[in-house]
């Protein structure tokens, strides 16, 4: 990795693995994330995302390889990087004796923050997290959307380079999620860079500016979410609809079309979804069998490929999970 | 701020339970009260060294106090287990502090917890312990070790459990059953010499035996040859226990 390139990585990563026994959480994944850039990680259960976020958060030593967080050594400089790094983690974590604004002040206390930035702090993350109903609530009697709120929020009360997110908004609403999907981006403008894994594939197309898919410890991809999507996910599907219903011979044709990877009907609703990665030759076919079988199409239209798409192709590994395949 | 100052201020805020330490006080002052008001009737003045003779109300009041420390002791390993259980664990190791800075502030917090807490419970045993005390500066420094060492064996055995246990439900179950073998095999209740042989051999390797004997030696100006082997002991008893308890935290799995 050349200097100049080093110099504007926040994370880089070589050969990093973490066995646990015989299996191999973590297997020689080699990366580099860029300052001031949304890093998304995504993969399956149980690929080696939340191992890869505790070695790079000093939490887990690795078993081997290297890496460098905010310009430090992984190994033998863990507290200098601890000093410049915010965690979300996965798990619930809070101070189970304490109200929520009593428990965001201590936070900041053990971070050092002097009391008259605390308080500006505190002020502002309730506004923006909405959080003013509850401040006043024991930790302990907050609901789950609540106290993954306050999870958030209390990481911006101190200052960092980089944030880990592990799956944040997870039992947020999708309104508060929006919302916090947007102060992120806010401070991403502002020089943060952040270090992203969801389950939410929209999220991660909505925030990330390149994407690492991970899936049995291993690095499948790194790239942009349009690349992936381009690349990645070119099986569309071509939804329609007949002015008759449902055409029962229409379907057995269809479904025996070379080019056609998968046929769903929805009984109620009546919609045909074609997979296909030839839309073009499939639209004219639907139209060829319609009319002879005397029928109307009454809508279609193209399905616009989605993350989704290409992240499921990319961590399917064998046949029975990868339907399309044949 | 010093970070020792920030992460105690922190232990004592988010994981005290005011309840539960209310009837931590309450707790030996029962003992105090009622026991001892109760038994010192039936019970003759005893012998506890350097010609000092006190009531049983007395002697049992100076055992009193010092079971704060076993008390205080099991904060330490609740402590931990709230962090545990709730996340902030994992969360504080991700912070700017060192494994060690995190323990070592668990057991100052628990320092805090114990001394303080047996000075309390000291000063509202009073009425009763106020009609023998006899504190002399010597017995200022045998107070104050006997409280401190004392906190730290059992902040230590209790941060050693609460590592070994699987889960807090667990912890509170052994812990409650390990801390009053200790407390009914000490001489909190009863003077070691008047015990049967085993019993005896066992209160000898108990180390509220020995911050029970100092204590009592310091507020009754009872000291006697054995109280230095005695602050031995238990100082070794203590650093032994401690250093189990970090070498068992630091292999804790995250």
């Amino acid at each position: 990795m050349g200097d100049t390139l080093a110099s504007q990585s926040i994370i880089e990563v070589d050969k990093l693995s973490k066995r646990f026994g015989d299996k191999a959480a973590v297997d020689e994944v080699s990366f580099e994330m860029r300052r001031g850039e949304v890093f998304g990680f995504l993969g399956p259960n149980g690929a080696g995302k939340t191992t890869t976020i505790k070695m790079l958060t000093t939490l887990l030593p690795p078993t081997s390889g290297s890496a460098r967080v905010v310009g430090r050594d992984l190994r033998t400089e863990g507290k200098k990087i601890r000093e410049r790094i915010g965690v979300v983690q996965q798990q619930d974590s809070f101070d189970q004796g304490l109200n929520v604004e009593t428990s965001m002040d201590i936070y900041g206390l053990i971070w050092d923050v002097p009391k008259r930035d605390r308080r500006r702090r505190i002020d502002e993350v309730v506004k923006r997290f909405g959080m003013k109903d509850f401040l006043k609530m024991p930790t302990i009697d907050l609901s789950s959307g609540q106290r993954r709120r306050l999870q958030v929020a209390r990481e911006f009360l101190h200052d960092m380079d980089l944030l880990f997110l592990d799956e944040p908004t997870v039992g947020l609403d999708p309104l508060v999620r929006r919302g916090i999907l947007d102060y992120f981006k806010e401070k991403v403008k502002e020089g943060l860079s952040i270090f992203f894994t969801t389950h939410i594939l929209e999220e991660a197309e909505y925030l990330c500016d390149r994407i690492a898919v991970i899936n049995q410890g291993k690095i499948v991809q790194v790239d942009t979410p349009e690349n992936l999507k381009r690349r990645f996910g070119r099986a569309k599907a071509v939804e329609f609809k007949l002015l008759e219903g449902t055409s029962r011979e229409l379907f057995e044709r269809l479904s025996s079309s070379d080019e056609v990877s998968k046929l769903i009907q929805d009984e109620v609703g009546g919609t045909y979804r074609v997979t296909t990665s030839r839309p073009e030759i499939v639209i004219p076919e639907i139209y060829k069998l319609a009319e002879k079988y005397g029928l109307s199409v009454s809508s279609i239209y193209i399905a616009e490929t989605t993350l989704e798409d290409a992240f499921i192709n990319l961590v399917t590994v064998d046949d029975v999970r990868r339907p399309d395949s044949s | 701020m010093n970070v020792y100052v920030r992460l105690v201020y922190r232990n004592l805020r988010a994981n005290l339970d005011k309840l539960s330490l209310f009837f931590e006080l309450f707790f030996p002052l029962f003992f105090v009260f009622v026991q001892g008001s109760g038994l010192g009737g039936i019970i003759p003045p005893l012998d506890i060294g350097n010609g000092r003779v006190v009531p049983y109300q007395l002697f049992l009041a100076a055992g009193a106090v010092t079971l704060t420390v076993i008390n205080a002791g099991t904060n330490a390993g609740t402590q931990l287990w709230f962090d545990r259980k709730n996340g902030m664990f994992e969360q504080i190791l991700m912070g700017p502090f060192t494994r060690a800075q995190y323990i070592l502030s668990i057991i100052l917090a628990t320092l805090i917890i114990g001394i303080g807490g047996s000075l309390l419970v000291f000063l509202l045993a009073f009425p009763v312990l106020g009609t023998g005390l006899l504190i002399t500066f010597q017995g200022q420094l045998l107070i104050a070790l006997a409280l401190f060492l004392g906190t730290l064996f059992f902040g230590g055995l209790a941060i050693a459990l609460s590592v070994a246990l699987k889960s807090s439900e667990t912890f509170q179950v052994v812990s409650t059953f390990v801390f009053f073998v200790f407390l009914f095999t000490s001489t909190v209740f009863y003077p070691a010499g008047n015990a049967p042989p085993v019993l005896q051999a066992v209160s000898y390797l108990n180390p509220l035996t020995y911050a029970t004997d100092i204590f009592r030696a310091g507020i009754f100006d009872a000291f006697t040859s054995l109280i230095p082997l005695e602050v031995g002991i238990l100082a070794l008893e203590g650093a032994a226990v401690f250093t189990t308890a970090v070498v068992a935290f630091r292999r804790i799995r995250v």
